[in-house]
């Protein structure tokens, strides 16, 4: 039985031209977003993209220049930080070192007039949410860092918060923790379905995690929406770049030798999309490397694909994978990603090799723009 | 060349034999042979506990203890009372003129402890202008003088120590606690009583011990404002110089029972902070946030009146040394007559006050240095044990250490009372810990990597401490050196029972013109003593760039 379902509050985010200016750096420029009510949204970018900026904001960390923020519909602008009724979980968990667990998680229940009597069976329930129960009375020093951001989880739950802000909360825990932690946070996210913006630049992470991301760049939104559509249908060449990994080389109508590109591979073959190739137009393909097929140099031609000639450069091995680098004829190199490696893998470098690019795979990216065709 | 190597090995086996000599001689001898002391009848020799139960048992002698520590306590509220605020206004808010707020507090903190006394007894004492102004206006004010006036001036001289050490926690703290706190729901002021306050109490409480420690062991505040009022170190001093012949057994105990009093609240302190040292390698540091408008007058005048009421003492002996005089009144207009008559009376005074300084500055250093370097390069047992054995000298008030000089070398071999050696020892034997504690604190900004860098290179041990080592030491060992200076030159309270006519010394002669209502002379001389304060001040904060903990 999830211990908060009864209590749990949906709320909307709607975030309003929002403006923020550091010195000279632009950290939000007419930063518009609506949050649907017990949606998991993350913010995904680089670092000094905005999104941390965007988080403190709705937190009341610090002001907006210009602009509104709204929950529910209503105005939270001039609300100090204290007062607006949001949970944050912090990047450095922010645990306070001078209490134990429980007084941690009761510290927020504490502010506001919870009896004694509750007080302490919300505090149990959270501690059960998070898997602590029984770790009440211990201190913060001697809770592991994945413990510590589960009572961070726990104390900013526990007081049934309007919205939940996540700043990177799992960057500080080594691998496999971040693994465990994030589904146990999707899962208690799910299960409460508080509202929650989740910050982060692990791009594997915001694509696990979320119902919906906002990928963000210089202070601006590039993209929203589902994991699957961010990374199969990327906006555009920074996306596309950013989230996952992605081959670009230029369009060879100008470069790349065409005999290279064999039959049945010409340029009405290819998606219609792409036969806007208007001369003036220079294209970048990009492809994912777990689309790029390797086959043997004289393997027979496939329709609906491309194919390219290519010698083997590298290959690194990481288990259940490897990349292996091929060197195109014209000097690009392509990245291919193969799943269950076989022993003789790197035997081959230099082998010459044929590389199989499926039509419905490639996207075409404007090569000024960036945007996607 | 082999050879230099070892003997340089054997250097620092020397050092560490040198300082436990040392220490156990100037230190651990006179404070063993004050405790037995208080364990001997005066007359007879004989073991006695009639010393204790003395002190103890009469209602006189308890008082001072009572006081003492109410004093102690209460000046140590008063510290923090001053202190926190500035820290939290001055570190988080755009207080402008903020490095002149700190040099402010920090001129405070190291001038003369007594010119605080007998500035405010020109202000606020019988005949202070500034009682006699405001009575005029209608507004009586108290005097100076009694228990309400020692916690004042005691207040207003400690308040740095909690200033400075709560400012640089405050400015480490990691402030996503703070912001945690927030989004749970907590008001700033409850967040910085709930949050802020518990993670900084071991330096909040650094500074507090810091107050309490020093005002339990200053004797000039208490002697000359005092009046009837008796604490521990002012009877420590009386019951050993008495004109119906010294107590020195009485006088032994009370020392020892004002060491145990600052024990006791060091312990307290050790307790408590037990397990709260709250370091975070993953900090975000508060940002420095703009004042409203509206609180940005109230809370600058308040920085400013807190700076102003500490150095106020300062400027009244400036004021009144410039005054013109006739004998020991002071007369309206200004003129140097007091410098004058000091020159021409007192000029022993001024000399001895600086050879004996830097004479035992130079030894402090010489010796300091080696002594960081070993407590901080050649950690073991031995150089972990000394480096404890330097506490003492934090803790033990001058006027016991005084007393216990005067026990331990009064009689053959080593007769040294009334010479200037034992005035200077003293003096080294106190201040040593600074020279050590900043030789320390360089030497871990010093990468051991740059030796060992060196040593690859094919310099021997000796090459690089002195090419090396010595060098990136430098500023370290100058900061420490003026602070030795800075103490050494106004020390008051252990000269006050060594000097003899001829090694009189310039707070001693203060003490005593203060005492004999020669104002004029005591401000002259106090003057001379702030700026040669202010100049090594300057020269520490100029010259080595150190940060303010060097002060501390």
């Amino acid at each position: 039985m999830p211990p908060f379902q009864q209590h749990s509050r949906m709320s909307t985010v709607q975030l309003n031209n929002l403006n923020k200016k550091y010195s000279d750096v632009e950290a939000l420029k007419q930063f518009s977003l609506e949050i649907q009510s017990g949606e998991l949204f993350t913010l995904l970018g680089p670092s000094g993209c905005g999104k941390t900026t965007l988080l403190r904001t709705i937190a009341g960390f610090n002001r907006q220049d210009s602009g509104t923020i709204n929950i529910d519909g209503i105005g939270i602008d001039n609300l100090p930080a204290f007062r607006r009724d949001i949970g944050m979980v912090f990047q450095d968990y922010a645990i306070f070192p001078h209490m134990s667990v429980g007084d941690n998680i009761a510290f927020g229940l504490r502010n506001r007039d919870v009896s004694r009597q509750e007080i302490k069976s919300r505090v149990a329930d959270a501690l059960e949410t998070v898997q602590l129960s029984g770790l009440e009375k211990r201190m913060p020093n001697e809770l592991s860092g994945g413990q510590q951001q589960r009572v961070g989880l726990a104390r900013a739950m526990v007081i049934q918060p309007k919205i939940l802000l996540m700043d990177e909360p799992l960057s500080n825990l080594d691998a496999k923790l971040r693994i465990e932690l994030r589904e146990d946070i999707r899962k208690i996210q799910k299960k409460l379905g508080t509202t929650t913006i989740y910050v982060t630049h692990d791009q594997e992470e915001a694509l696990v995690i979320s119902d919906r991301l906002c990928i963000m760049r210089s202070g601006q939104m590039v993209q929203v929406g589902t994991p699957w559509e961010i990374y199969k249908k990327p906006a555009d060449h920074f996306v596309a770049s950013f989230v996952g990994k992605m081959n670009f080389f230029p369009w060879p109508f100008a470069g790349l030798d065409f005999h290279d590109l064999k039959v049945p591979t010409v340029i009405e073959d290819l998606p219609a999309k792409t036969n806007v190739g208007n001369e003036s137009e220079k294209l970048i393909v990009g492809i994912r490397p777990e689309d790029v097929f390797i086959s043997n140099s004289t393997a027979k031609v496939k329709s609906q694909v491309i194919h390219l000639k290519g010698t083997i450069k590298n290959i690194s091995f990481s288990g259940r994978e490897a990349q292996i680098h091929v060197k195109l004829i014209d000097g690009n190199q392509l990245v291919a990603h193969i799943t269950r490696p076989g022993e003789r893998l790197l035997d081959e470098i230099g082998k010459t090799v044929q590389l199989e690019l499926p039509h419905k795979s490639i996207m075409f990216f404007n090569n000024k723009s960036g945007l996607r065709r | 060349m082999k050879h230099l190597i070892y003997s340089l090995n054997n250097i620092w086996t020397i050092v560490i034999f040198l300082a436990f000599v040392i220490v156990g001689l100037l230190l651990i001898f006179p404070l063993y042979n004050i405790f037995v002391a208080s364990f001997l009848d005066n007359e007879t020799g004989v073991f006695t506990l009639q010393n204790y139960t003395n002190i103890l048992g009469r209602r006189y002698y308890r008082t001072a203890i009572y006081n003492s520590v109410i004093v102690g306590l209460s000046s140590m509220v008063g510290a923090l009372i001053i202190g926190i605020p500035l820290a939290f206004f001055t570190s988080r808010y755009n207080i402008k003129g903020k490095s002149l707020i700190s040099t402010l507090a920090i001129l405070a903190l190291v001038s003369p402890p007594f010119i605080g006394a007998y500035a405010w007894i020109m202000m606020l004492g019988s005949n202070g202008w500034l009682r006699l102004g405001l009575e005029s206006m209608g507004i009586s004010m108290p005097t100076i003088y009694g228990p309400l006036g020692i916690i004042l001036v005691f207040s207003l001289k400690f308040y740095p120590f909690v200033f400075l050490l709560t400012a640089g926690a405050i400015r480490t703290i990691n402030v996503s606690l703070e912001e945690a706190a927030e989004s749970l729901g907590c008001r700033p002021f409850s967040k910085f009583m709930r949050v802020t306050l518990p993670i900084i109490f071991p330096a909040v409480s650094t500074g507090a011990l810091l107050a309490f420690v020093l005002s339990l062991a200053d004797f000039g505040t208490p002697s000359i404002i005092g009046r009837n009022f008796r604490v521990l170190s002012t009877l420590a001093y009386n019951l050993f110089t008495s004109e119906m012949g010294g107590n020195p057994g009485l006088a032994s105990t009370v020392s020892i029972l004002l060491i145990l009093v600052s024990l006791i609240f060091v312990y307290i302190q050790r307790r408590l902070i037990r397990k709260k040292d709250y370091g975070s390698d993953m900090l975000r540091r508060p940002e420095v946030k703009q004042l409203s408008r509206v609180s940005s007058i109230p809370v600058h005048a308040l920085c400013y009146l807190i700076v102003f009421l500490s150095s106020l003492p300062s400027l009244v002996v400036i004021y009144n040394s410039f005054r013109k005089t006739s004998g020991p009144v002071f007369k309206s207009g200004f003129g140097l007559d007091s410098y004058r008559r000091i020159i021409n009376d007192v000029p022993d005074a001024i000399f001895n006050s600086f050879v004996f300084s830097i004479s035992a500055v130079l030894m402090i250093v010489a010796l300091g240095t080696l002594i960081g370097y070993t407590v901080a390069r050649k950690p073991s047992i031995l150089t972990g044990f000394l480096d404890s054995l330097l506490m003492i000298p934090y803790i033990v008030p001058g006027v016991v250490l005084g007393l216990g000089f005067i026990v331990s070398f009064n009689s053959k071999p080593v007769v040294l009372v009334g010479t200037a050696t034992i005035i200077i020892l003293v003096i080294f034997v106190r201040r040593l810990p600074y020279s050590v504690r900043s030789s320390v604190s360089i030497l871990k900004q010093i990468s051991l990597g740059v030796e060992e860098a060196a040593i690859s290179l094919g310099a021997s041990p000796a090459k690089t401490f002195l090419k090396v080592t010595l060098p990136l030491m430098m500023p370290g060992v100058f900061a420490g050196a003026m602070m030795a200076f800075i103490t050494a030159i106004n020390e008051l309270s252990s000269s006050i029972i060594l000097y003899v006519g001829g090694t009189v010394t310039m707070p001693v002669r203060i003490y005593l013109s203060v005492l004999d209502g020669e104002f004029g002379t005591a401000a002259a001389l106090s003057s001379i003593l702030l700026a040669a304060t202010g100049v090594a001040v300057f020269a520490i904060i100029h010259i080595t760039e150190s940060d303010e903990g060097v002060f501390l």
